[in-house]
């Protein structure tokens, strides 16, 4: 399926909120009935749980650009609702992990 | 005597007269059934003369026009030489100029689609690379701007690739790519993407109904070309209603577009094109050509469906019917390697990727997955009490073994506390795994357990690792006691709770040390690092 289809000829997402990590949950009271077979495809999927937004392009094996157009209408339809990403952990810097290191050696 | 004599003359002329007078009676006779005969002879000539003319004039370019077409061609002009010898002979001299003509037309029509078959494959590569490479750059590029060019880009594309190929099949060519066996639904909008009002069609159906693999590709071709017809004969703001009915043998595809509509002869002649009977002949399809119909008959004649157009729509124009036979449709097997169960259930099903994956997490473990996350906590629980027996070293896989999927609970929400998230496998065969439940309920048991083993591993501990590593290591480089430090580090490891007794312990070491007299020169470093290390271990 050729993704113009898909959008029929959209490319521009109705919301610009999407990242490729932010979390997609799905509204599991709403009916699929009126769906095109990939947004039902896609409530499918994210009916099992939070997914991110690059997983589910993935899973659709569609563009990523692509799923945003989809999400965005499913988000104003009120199939789905966006989670912001989860920040990913403070790394230490490399500066503390040298020093540590120089101290270690020192001591042994 | 004398008086005889005259008597005598004129009998003997009246004989001659009378003689005479049968003769030119007869004469005359014989001239009017010659004159007649000659006037028979040159009326016959002359319709001989004509009908030739009437052969070169009409009958023979009749034949040439008429070639492969089933129409009826002009008889012998006179009907008196029905029958004759020379209506025979015309009638072989017209059978062979129509050998002549049709092998001739045969030859043309065979070269001409060798030529546009060779080319038109050549466009259909170029336009399947084009859009490999469109695809490509959709994937990678992520601006709205450059999606909605490459996505018209996309649609010209896909619409020059079927011209391509509508015209490869009618010069003789198979429809190309080979797909797996898609429900008609898909079927359908895939013939929708190639036209250009592809944004006016409805598709409206059911599912359940598949396409068997072979007919994939030429059903999508030639919905594709009804649809185009029925969009480009209808007005830009109307929609071309399309719908899919299971019937008793079969299914059908029902276009109805709301246009002109077709008259009489057209319907005729689109029906004796959708046929597929009649052969093709490329350099006949009008100008601009008319590939539509043909195409659709040569595909149905190949495939064994069939199409029909001979009926008015509802909407006012035309409504075309594709019949597709039982044979040409299958049910989809949801668990086959195309498709992606989307259920629930569909993940536990397939369970090779589920044990897999469970099995590079946790070797030993054969018991079957058991998808709930917390019966992982007990698990948990028996190394750790395992583990002091078998010395320092031995704690070191426990954190490690639990903290992996622990990470992946705490990070990811479920793609570890699941499982068994994996959703059919890729074409590549590599399990395709779905994140699973990120809820509270079920990431939170699994969160304490890595908390809690980094809580077991102490400051001393560490300490003790550390120094244990570092006495090894000396030991290693100096490669001459390894023994005497065995019994050490057994005390070390079996008292942990007992710092105040470390320092007394670790005193006997520069004596343990000293008693070594084989290695006097290296003793020095010993006792210089020792107390380093001693001092270092409470603080650690």
């Amino acid at each position: 399926m050729r993704p113009y289809v898909v959008t029929d000829g959209r490319s521009h997402p109705t919301r610009n909120t999407f990242d490729l990590v932010t979390l997609v949950m799905a509204h599991g009271d709403r009916p699929l009935g009126g769906l095109s077979p990939e947004k039902r495809a896609l409530m499918e999927l994210c009916l099992g749980g939070a997914l991110s937004v690059a997983e589910i392009a993935g899973h659709l094996m569609l563009p990523v650009s692509v799923t945003k157009v989809l999400l965005g209408d499913l988000v104003d339809s009120g199939h789905l609702s966006t989670r912001a990403p989860i920040p990913s952990a403070q790394l230490p810097e490399a500066q503390i992990l040298q020093e540590v290191l120089d101290g270690l050696r020192a001591r042994l | 005597m004398s008086h005889h004599i005259p008597e005598a003359v004129i009998w003997c002329l009246a004989i001659a007269l009378t003689v005479v007078a049968v003769l030119l009676l007869r004469q005359r006779k014989i001239t009017a059934g010659v004159r007649r005969r000659v006037a028979q002879l040159e009326e016959s000539l002359r319709a001989r003369d004509e009908e030739t003319a009437h052969l070169v004039a009409v009958r023979l370019p009749a034949v040439a026009d008429a070639v492969s077409q089933d129409v009826p061609l002009p008889g012998p002009l006179d009907e008196r030489l029905t029958g004759t010898a020379f209506a025979q002979r015309l009638q072989s001299v017209m059978d062979l100029f129509a050998q002549a003509v049709e092998k001739a037309q045969a030859r043309a029509d065979q070269s001409a689609k060798a030529a546009l078959k060779a080319s038109m494959r050549a466009l259909q590569g170029l336009a399947h690379e084009q859009q490999l490479a469109i695809s490509e750059m959709q994937d990678r590029h992520d601006n709205p701007d450059v999606l909605r060019d490459l996505l018209e880009i996309d649609h010209a594309n896909s619409q020059f690739g079927r011209r391509a190929q509508a015209i490869a099949v009618l010069c003789g060519s198979w429809p190309g790519r080979q797909r797996v066996a898609s429900p008609l639904t898909d079927v359908v909008r895939g013939a929708t993407s190639r036209i250009r009002d592809y944004r006016r069609v409805r598709v409206h159906g059911q599912d359940g109904i598949a396409v068997v693999s072979r007919a994939v590709e030429p059903v999508v071709l030639a919905v594709a070309e009804l649809l185009d017809n029925a969009a480009r004969h209808s007005q830009p703001n109307t929609t071309v209603e399309v719908s899919l009915q299971p019937v008793h043998n079969g299914a059908c595809v029902v276009i109805d577009d709301a246009g002109v509509g077709m008259d009489g002869r057209e319907v005729q002649q689109a029906v004796a094109m959708l046929s597929g009977r009649r052969p093709v002949d490329v350099s006949r399809l009008g100008d601009p050509p008319q590939f539509g119909f043909p195409v659709i008959g040569v595909l149905a004649a190949r495939y064994g469906f069939s199409v029909s157009v001979d009926t008015r729509s509802p909407y006012g124009g035309v409504r075309a019917v594709l019949f597709l036979p039982s044979a040409l449709l299958t049910q989809l097997d949801i668990d086959g390697p195309s498709t992606t169960p989307l259920t629930g259930h569909g993940r536990g099903r397939t369970a090779h990727g589920a044990t897999r994956k469970h099995g590079t997490a946790r070797p030993h473990d054969t018991r079957p997955h058991d998808p709930r996350p917390h019966g992982r906590a007990p698990e948990r629980a028996h190394p750790a009490p395992d583990a002091p027996p078998a010395g320092p070293v031995a704690p070191a896989p426990a954190p490690g073994d639990g903290a992996a999927p622990g990470d992946g609970a705490a990070s990811g929400g479920g793609a570890a506390t699941g499982g068994g998230a994996v959703t059919g496998s890729t074409a590549g065969g590599l399990p395709k795994r779905r994140r699973r439940q990120p809820a509270a309920g079920h990431g939170r048991p699994v969160a304490p357990p890595p908390t809690e083993l980094p809580r077991e591993r102490t400051a001393e501990e560490n300490a003790r690792r550390m120094g244990a590593f570092a006495r090894g290591t000396r030991s290693g480089r100096t490669g001459n006691h390894p023994l005497p430090h065995l019994p050490g580090d057994a005390a070390t490891g079996q008292q942990p709770p007992h710092l105040g007794q470390q320092p007394p312990h670790l005193g006997q070491q520069p004596p343990h040390l000293g008693q070594q007299p084989p290695h006097p020169g290296q003793q020095p470093p010993h006792p210089g690092h020792t107390p380093a290390e001693d001092e270092g271990n409470p603080h650690a």
